[in-house]
């Protein structure tokens, strides 16, 4: 049996239920709540889609560190914390761990500026917000230089790729330290995506400028604090300070 | 009371494809989804998207080869309009800014795909469905279209049977708005929830499938399930054809390239359902592994090719089956994967009922027949989202029903009132209060259950009549069963078992009519199989089966024949 500790939350209070259940080969953390909600449970809140690591919606702190439910197989974690002395994993050194060993803890996201909804749902409208705020996207038809069939060299491709693969989880939201000192930092999700459409080739000057004045400022690239939590959290690989680096490099030429 | 001119059902896609052509007409526009639009199922797919835009290929071959895919039960003048604006389609996407692949010179690049006698597949590494997706919502954000996210739509409102709006409920609080529109467009994808085995997204009910039937809509094809030859061991998340595209083997447990039994000049790059049932056929013949399941082998195409070209499988066999495919072949199996039929619609997404449009996965405008090529799906979200949307601006102009408010408010009562019957406890049953559901009532989670076995056991890769029949009597227990649906959980907010419960019944309607359809369809073609008749009918069967709702409550079953323009019917050989 597999002890799960799970932080509920409503309208006016927050607290811990505890489940036990069976648990299977390559169950995940996902599976896990699933069981809970249709066995168990009906009460229980989370969000969920594909259930493949590609939509990004479940999205959530599994001993405290922010991951995919989707992805997270519950044996890892067990493997995790028996061997948490030795773990390489700064996210892992958290005191307050000890008292849930050998008990998998599941907490909504901690997102800057949001609140809890319900459970393990957290609401994201701040984030997209945000990220939606630097208008990330081609001002197509705008100045009429889009050439249908851009030549893009595959290099060109792959850098844009890097950054094109984020699924907006928010869990670099989460973890980013920067927004200790500043709440009006805009966050390695949104900075990434400026820097996607910097690069690409398909975005005309005035835009591209448009983008760079809008993150040019203490909370934009300036407030990264240059630590790597985002790159090293990521599910698609996304590297986020590289984006930032980047971004600040066009901006001091 | 919400008012827009047009409101989109579904933010995948097609919803925001049809939402932005909507949009740049002037009308009011508006999404409502279940879930935020950037999670829809549009986005976990793989492969590409088809267009004819290389030098010695034309949209002619692509139209030749998507009917000849379909077992000849696609119309022919739906397939031209989708492979003479396909080419148009990819370029305007390219402009948006989608991170198409390119070749060494810069241009777009295209892969080999499934029954496609042409490398016309464009992509976006294994993550094109990812990439459109995010780019077309940057889009409509760009244009502030308005988005009700997580919202689900429990009715369509008919007045003098003209689509007039929607009841939707709000998952926040679980209250309920009416939504008055002058077009409703669906585009809320496919089913393939109602099956055991399926590579879609857990939200994939169907749900907006059954709304539009119940609405009066007819229902086509239904009974063509599309499996995929490759889904992931046991999770049954998708490994894209665009692995066989690349050069990857299907090995049996004697280490065979079965594949030169079953189609030996096309061999791994059969259609879907040839190479599905090739698959399924060495399973049930004990050429298997134990589990059920073969070897997708790409150890051959070296590091490079699977880092550049499949990065996204490589990431999914790592975490979800602990599988390098650098080193160690796939484990698959066949799953279900698409729904060729679905709301009958238009070339522009009318259906029968005005002012209720539909399209993508959940409609059925017959350009995949009997069975779909993989890169037409995509295809058919952006071509076909456009062309809804420039017709439903049309159609707003020149409709002249003024709806009443009294229906809409009528129809908000009726849901009101479902949903308080599934809320309320049986009175007989009453005293436990919390826990499980007591004897008498039904929960979701049970029923789900039981109609996704039935579906996967019955009406599945290979069918006939004994089966079909078990399946048919046993989805009316169900029936009767999930008037008894009634849920424990009494919150408002974010009550995701109300939610399923909801949408459960909509599943199981949609499973009868599957059932229905195929248990009808005396013969075999594309991925309808029947083990009793296992040859296509031409003269009996070049023709859609529709199912419409009669006046009891119970489906009926009518034909319409099939458009033939001048690609003859022949034996389909790969």
């Amino acid at each position: 049996m597999t002890k799960l500790v799970i932080q509920r939350n409503d309208n006016t209070s927050s607290w811990y239920d505890t489940f036990h259940i069976k648990e299977k080969k390559g169950m995940t953390v996902l599976d896990a709540l699933f069981h809970i909600q249709e066995k168990v449970d009906g009460s229980l809140c989370f969000r969920y889609s594909c259930r493949g690591a590609v939509c990004g919606s479940c999205a959530m702190l599994i001993n405290r560190v922010p991951r995919l439910a989707c992805k997270t197989q519950i044996s890892t974690i067990k493997k995790e914390i028996i061997n948490e002395s030795n773990s390489n994993d700064v996210l892992l050194k958290n005191k307050e761990m000890d008292e849930f060993k050998e008990e998998i803890l599941i907490e909504p996201l901690p997102l800057p500026n949001s609140n809890i909804i319900k459970d393990l749902v957290v609401d994201l409208e701040p984030f997209f917000d945000l990220v939606y705020s630097i208008k990330p996207w081609i001002d197509e038809g705008r100045h009429d230089n889009t050439d249908p069939n851009t030549l893009i060299e595959p290099a060109m491709h792959e850098k844009i790729d890097q950054f094109t693969n984020c699924i907006l989880c928010s869990l670099c939201h989460s973890i980013c330290p920067a927004f200790k000192h500043d709440e009006q930092y805009m966050g390695p999700a949104t900075l990434a995506k400026a820097w996607r459409y910097y690069l690409d080739p398909r975005n005309d000057q005035e835009s591209k400028n448009g983008l760079l004045n809008t993150i040019n400022t203490e909370n934009g690239v300036w407030g990264c604090d240059v630590v790597y939590k985002c790159v090293g959290i990521c599910p698609k690989k996304v590297p986020p300070t590289k984006g930032i680096l980047n971004l600040r490099d066009v901006i001091k030429k | 009371m919400i008012q827009h001119d047009i409101i989109i059902i579904g933010g995948g896609l097609s919803g925001l494809r049809a939402a932005l052509e909507a949009q740049r007409s002037g009308k009011s526009v508006a999404i409502i989804s279940k879930v935020y639009p950037i999670r829809s199922h549009s986005g976990a797919a793989q492969g590409g998207i088809n267009a004819a835009i290389g030098s010695d290929d034309s949209w002619e071959k692509h139209a030749f080869d998507t009917i000849k895919g379909s077992d000849y039960l696609a119309d022919q003048d739906a397939v031209q309009v989708l492979c003479k604006d396909a080419p148009d389609t990819i370029n305007e996407l390219d402009t948006l800014g989608c991170n198409f692949s390119r070749d060494s010179n810069g241009n777009l690049a295209q892969r080999p795909f499934g029954g496609a006698a042409y490398p016309r597949t464009c992509y976006a590494g294994d993550r094109t469905g990812h990439n459109i997706l995010h780019t077309l919502y940057e889009q409509v954000m760009r244009y502030g279209i308005k988005i009700y996210s997580e919202w689900l739509v429990t009715k369509l409102v008919i007045e003098d049977g003209q689509c007039v709006g929607c009841i939707a409920m709000n998952l926040l609080d679980s209250e309920l708005e009416i939504f008055q529109s002058k077009v409703t467009i669906m585009a809320t994808g496919g089913y393939g929830r109602i099956y055991a085995r399926s590579t879609n997204a857990l939200i994939n009910t169907g749900f907006g499938i059954s709304l539009a039937y119940h609405a009066g809509a007819e229902l086509k094809d239904m009974e063509f399930v599309q499996f995929h030859p490759t889904t992931l061991w046991d999770t049954n998340i998708l490994i894209t054809e665009g692995a066989r595209g690349e050069g990857g083997y299907l090995l049996n447990s004697e280490n065979k390239r079965f594949m030169e039994k079953y189609a030996k000049d096309s061999m791994e790059l059969a259609p879907r359902d040839i190479v599905a049932r090739a698959i399924q056929q060495e399973i049930n013949e004990g050429h298997g592994f134990e589990g059920d399941y073969v070897y997708l082998d790409l150890t051959h195409l070296g590091k490079d090719v699977i880092n550049k070209k499949l990065p996204g499988i490589r990431e999914i066999s790592r975490n979800f089956a602990d599988i390098d495919p650098i080193e160690n072949p796939i484990p698959v199996q066949p799953g279900q994967h698409y729904s060729m039929g679905g709301i009958c619609c238009d070339v522009n997404g009318k259906t029968k009922v005005p002012g209720l449009y539909a399209v993508g996965e959940c409609a059925c405008i017959s350009v995949h027949g009997a069975n779909r090529l993989g890169g037409n799906s995509l295809l058919e979200t952006v071509v076909f989202g456009k062309r809804a949307g420039i017709d439903a601006a049309k159609f707003v102009d020149e409709n002249t029903f003024s709806p009443t408010e009294q229906k809409l408010v009528e129809v908000l009562n009726d849901v009101k009132n479902d949903i308080q019957d599934i809320m309320d406890m049986d009175i007989d049953s009453s005293g436990s209060g919390s826990g499980s559901s007591s004897s008498n009532n039904e929960s979701f989670a049970h029923l789900k259950d039981e109609v996704r076995s039935l579906m996967q056991e019955h009406v599945g890769i290979f069918r006939n009549e004994k089966g079909l029949k078990v399946a048919l009597s046993k989805i009316l227990e169900l029936k009767e069963k999930s008037i008894r649906l009634n849920v424990v959980n009494m919150s408002k907010q974010y009550n995701l078992e109300l939610v399923n419960t909801i949408e459960l019944k909509g599943m199981i309607d949609l499973a009868h009519v599957i059932t229905l359809s195929a248990l009808s369809r005396t013969e075999s073609r594309g991925s309808h199989y029947r083990t009793d008749h296992n040859k296509r009918d031409d003269n009996e069967w070049l023709k859609h089966t529709l199912v419409t709702k009669d006046e009891h409550g119970a489906p009926t079953i009518d034909y319409k024949n099939a458009v033939i323009l001048d690609v003859m019917p022949e034996t389909r050989e790969y």
